[in-house]
């Protein structure tokens, strides 16, 4: 029984076109059959799409990317689901500011940790590129690993795990049969958000990169910087398809009402 | 429960944290310090150049504009999700989060499609015959603006239909009953209600434009150098590190300074949360 | 001034569902009447249409005998209070209460001493200054009190107010309502679905069933005369038995019902229909000896102590019925019995069909 302005709805559709009409105008000029970036697209061809396989570096990198994601990932839950844990069951008996502390890496701009990792790890102590690049992505991604796992732990009755332990289960035990499946949906959100927030990192792999080392996205930048070719636009659907796949996986899993919290 | 456990279990991220993360800011920071000239020599330095003194306003006044942008983009939006049916709701909000969620490279790159010579806007006005010439819209300060404001508003977005949606529906209603016309109850309660929103979606859009890297270097070319592509070019062009550094410790200062102004401008504001 | 409210064939639907049905209401000048009933009846909806948070799909909205149905929703001139408060978070409890005195051009001096004025009658002078998440339940719902009032509402209306106070604090607020209500003289509209709330409160009560009214009247004919089996069963008549009438004898009548007769003194029931439906509280079947002549004969199951006297479950050929024992006897679970009629606690319902 609402109804809307007419000005509102109209700035809000507007707006709406503003978000995703340049991912629709992407897709149309990675068709474009033109040595240049056209839009409209003129012609018609897929040898853009071919052209990210014939360049190697567009497939090294990705891979690169890709394990670097997941490993990342996978190590920032292996120190943030502890540390989320001990925040929500016993909060009481660590410092305030512990949570706060944990959101340093969102807080320091990437580029700036990104630079300071480059200066003080990577050449003081000749780290190679991939140990170094794995440091920055696990930092950058374990403010996520900790606030996703801790919300979903926030609505854990942890009596449920007192409980187990009364009924004779062993601590940790419990932890892994009771409170683990209860908070399998924030570490699935978690996991997803840290990868994706990994995989299109910049700022941090700015400077970490070496020559022949690299990530896909300062691959493509650097191609962007020096070829005009749809190429990057063709690269740019393949990587909104994987977007979509994931958000389909929440969709899925949690339920898109998981963003606005 | 054992007195140790609690910290056992936050240890191993704690110490990462330290050891990677701050050690190597603190070494960045006492870097620019410590030179032969004089404790503040660097400051003095970077400071002295004009350019470096454009560059850095070049920043804050593409940082701002694109906040107040994406405040004028964003609340309305929200308030258009935040009211909108249960059913259309989850669509818009996803409408909202898949460009966050799509890489920045792909986001800047589209509005060189968009604005490139022969990119969308060119070729409509070319074929309008509004101009014969394509425009040179690319590699400009707007262009960076843009793109910054698309890059952001979904944030912005999505730290307003929270608040909004959870602004009790009968407050509203209790505003109206008591004679507020819905304009007048919008500045009065809907607006105060939502500045958290506003200004945690504020900080994260200033910020996340004062310090961006990748859309300057893409839209803004060679001649709108910003601090981060200033940085950059320190850094691994003419390898002076302390310089690179300086302007580090700048964009970290000027960052970590906005946070806390204004979380505690957001306290003052809504005191009833405290 | 005060006004009397008019609701006349209103129907409102939310998509496709109609959840008031040509709802007709009446409401004098001055009166306090509430809308009882179980969640989902149409009061709360009843409410927001007079408040103009809804619009009717059909029927009228009359305050003194103008068509408010027009008039948007914030110049209606109405006080409403809200079950969970809405107080507005940001703003002190002086601030609230102003509020809509600001919004009428009320001036500062005297905005500040109507403000004063009201919250010393809700007994919040000390607490001005406060913001209202430093306030107690009871204390926010006399602020939100203090706001509707005022402004010196033509209507002031009433949703849940003390659903979210404790039982205790529940009573004295409803009287501190009464009051005030009383003292500025304003028509109001109170939803709840507390029976024991509504009848304490109101001059006449509406019970709600399916977006339409059961029955509206004083509490008083509610409780002993309902119209209907709905409202009966909503006052505490737990028991219905269906019964026809087989002969009529001078002023006594005898009736039947799956095989059990009796009779009743029409002197005493009032007049009695050829069939009809008679509803009984627990009070209105007293548990009496086997051996007495009169009565329905009874075998007695689960006992349940309540202090002043028994309850008891019986099975009788009327089927399974819920009667009431003296608490100097004490029969036991098993027993033989009978149970006689209390007119007092017993009324005379139109036949179910």
């Amino acid at each position: 029984m609402r109804r809307y302005s007419p000005i509102l709805a109209i700035s809000a559709i507007a707006v709406f076109i503003f978000l995703l009409g340049p991912l629709v105008i992407v897709a149309a000029a990675s068709v474009s059959n033109t040595e240049f970036l056209a839009f409209p697209p003129q012609g018609f061809s897929l040898r853009w799409f071919q052209n990210i396989f014939d360049v190697s570096a567009f497939g090294d990198t990705f891979l690169i990317s890709l394990q670097i994601a997941v490993l990342s990932v996978f190590l920032s839950l292996l120190i943030g689901v502890p540390a989320a844990y001990a925040m929500s069951r016993f909060g009481f008996a660590l410092p305030k500011a512990l949570a706060s502390f944990f959101v340093l890496p969102i807080l320091v701009p990437q580029i700036v940790f990104g630079f300071s990792l480059l200066s003080a790890i990577s050449v003081d102590f000749d780290l190679p590129v991939i140990p170094t690049l794995l440091i920055g992505h696990t930092i950058i991604v374990l403010p996520y690993s900790i606030r996703v796992v801790g919300a979903s732990l926030a609505t854990f009755d942890f009596s449920a795990e007192e409980a187990a332990i009364s009924l004779g289960c062993p601590p940790v035990k419990a932890f892994f049969t009771i409170v683990l499946p209860n908070i399998r949906g924030g570490i699935l959100a978690a996991f997803i958000l840290a990868f994706i927030t990994s995989l299109n990192n910049v700022p941090v792999s700015l400077f970490l990169t070496g020559p022949g080392v690299s990530t896909l996205p300062i691959q493509m930048l650097t191609y962007v910087e020096n070829f005009f070719d749809p190429t990057v636009a063709a690269l740019s659907v393949l990587l909104m398809v994987l977007t979509v796949l994931v958000m389909a996986l929440v969709e899925k899993t949690l339920g898109l009402g998981y963003f606005v919290r | 429960m054992s007195r140790v456990l609690p910290w056992l279990l936050v240890m191993p991220a704690t110490l990462v944290i330290l050891i990677l993360l701050v050690l190597p800011l603190l070494d960045t920071v006492s870097v620019t310090f410590i030179q032969q000239e004089g404790v503040f020599a660097g400051y003095q330095e970077f400071f002295d150049r004009r350019f470096n003194r454009v560059v850095l306003w070049r920043t804050v006044r593409i940082a701002l504009i694109v906040t107040a942008i994406a405040v004028a983009i964003g609340f309305p939006t929200a308030y258009f999700i935040a009211r909108a049916p249960r059913s259309w709701r989850g669509i818009l909000i996803v409408a909202s989060v898949f460009p966050l969620l799509t890489s920045t490279v792909v986001r800047s790159f589209a509005w060189i499609v968009i604005l490139g010579r022969n990119g969308m806007i060119n070729e409509t006005l070319m074929w309008l015959g509004l101009t014969g010439e394509p425009l040179s819209m690319l590699y400009t300060e707007g262009a960076i603006i843009v793109g910054l404001a698309y890059l952001f508003s979904p944030l912005m977005i999505l730290s307003l239909v929270g608040v909004l949606e959870n602004i009790d529906k009968s407050v509203v209603e209790a505003s109206i009953s008591l004679g507020a016309s819905p304009t007048k109850t919008f500045w009065r309660v809907i607006l105060p209600l939502a500045m958290p929103g506003v200004i945690v979606g504020a900080v994260l859009v200033f910020t996340g434009s004062f310090t961006s890297y990748t859309t300057p270097v893409l839209l803004g070319g060679q001649r709108n150098t910003v601090l981060s592509t200033l940085m950059f070019r320190q850094a691994m062009v003419e390898f002076d590190w302390v310089a690179a550094s300086t302007i580090a410790v700048i964009m970290m200062v000027v960052t970590i300074t906005v946070v806390l102004t204004m979380s505690r401008v957001a306290r003052r504001l809504n005191p009833a949360a405290a | 001034m005060t006004k009397s409210l008019n609701l006349s064939g209103i129907s409102a639907h939310y998509g496709r569902t109609q959840v008031l049905k040509d709802l007709d209401l009446d409401v004098k000048a001055g009166e306090l009447v509430s809308l009882l009933g179980a969640s989902g009846c149409g009061k709360t909806t009843t409410l927001r249409l007079i408040a103009g948070f809804l619009q009717a799909t059909g029927g009228q909205v009359l305050l003194d005998g103008q068509d408010i149905s027009g008039v948007a929703a914030h110049r209606r001139d109405i006080g409403l209070v809200f079950q969970n408060y809405a107080l507005f978070p940001h703003m002190s409890v002086a601030d609230n209460v102003g509020f809509g005195l600001k919004q009428r051009g009320v001036a500062g001096p005297e905005r500040g001493a109507r403000v004063d004025e009201m919250l010393g009658k809700v007994g919040l002078d000390a607490f001005s200054d406060r913001l209202p998440a430093a306030l107690s339940g009871g204390q926010k719902q006399r602020v939100a009190l203090a706001r509707a009032l005022v402004i010196k509402p033509s209507l002031l209306l009433f949703d849940e107010p003390l659903s979210n106070l404790d039982a205790k604090l529940r009573v004295d607020m409803r009287v501190e309502i009464r009051e005030l209500q009383r003292a500025h003289d304003i028509t109001a509209i109170y939803v709840t679905h507390d029976q024991e709330e509504a009848f304490s409160i109101s001059d006449r009560v509406a019970i709600m069933d399916a977006g339409q009214i059961s029955q509206y009247d004083t509490p008083e004919t509610l409780y002993r005369r309902p119209a209907n089996a709905f409202v009966a069963n909503f006052v505490g008549f737990e028991t219905m038995i269906d019964l026809r009438v087989t002969g009529r004898s001078g002023g006594h009548v005898s009736v039947e019902g799956r095989g059990a007769n009796f009779s009743l003194d029409e002197n005493v029931w009032g007049s009695v229909p050829d069939a009809f439906t008679l509803g009984a509280r627990a009070d209105g079947l007293r548990v009496v000896e086997a051996n007495e002549s009169e009565g329905l004969p009874a075998t007695l199951t689960v006992r349940t102590y309540l202090g002043r006297s028994y309850h008891y479950r019986a099975e009788t050929p009327l089927g399974s019925v819920l009667a009431n024992g003296p608490i100097d006897r004490h029969f036991s679970e098993g027993d033989q019995a009978r149970l006689v009629l209390v007119p007092e606690q017993c009324c005379i319902l139109p036949a179910t069909a």
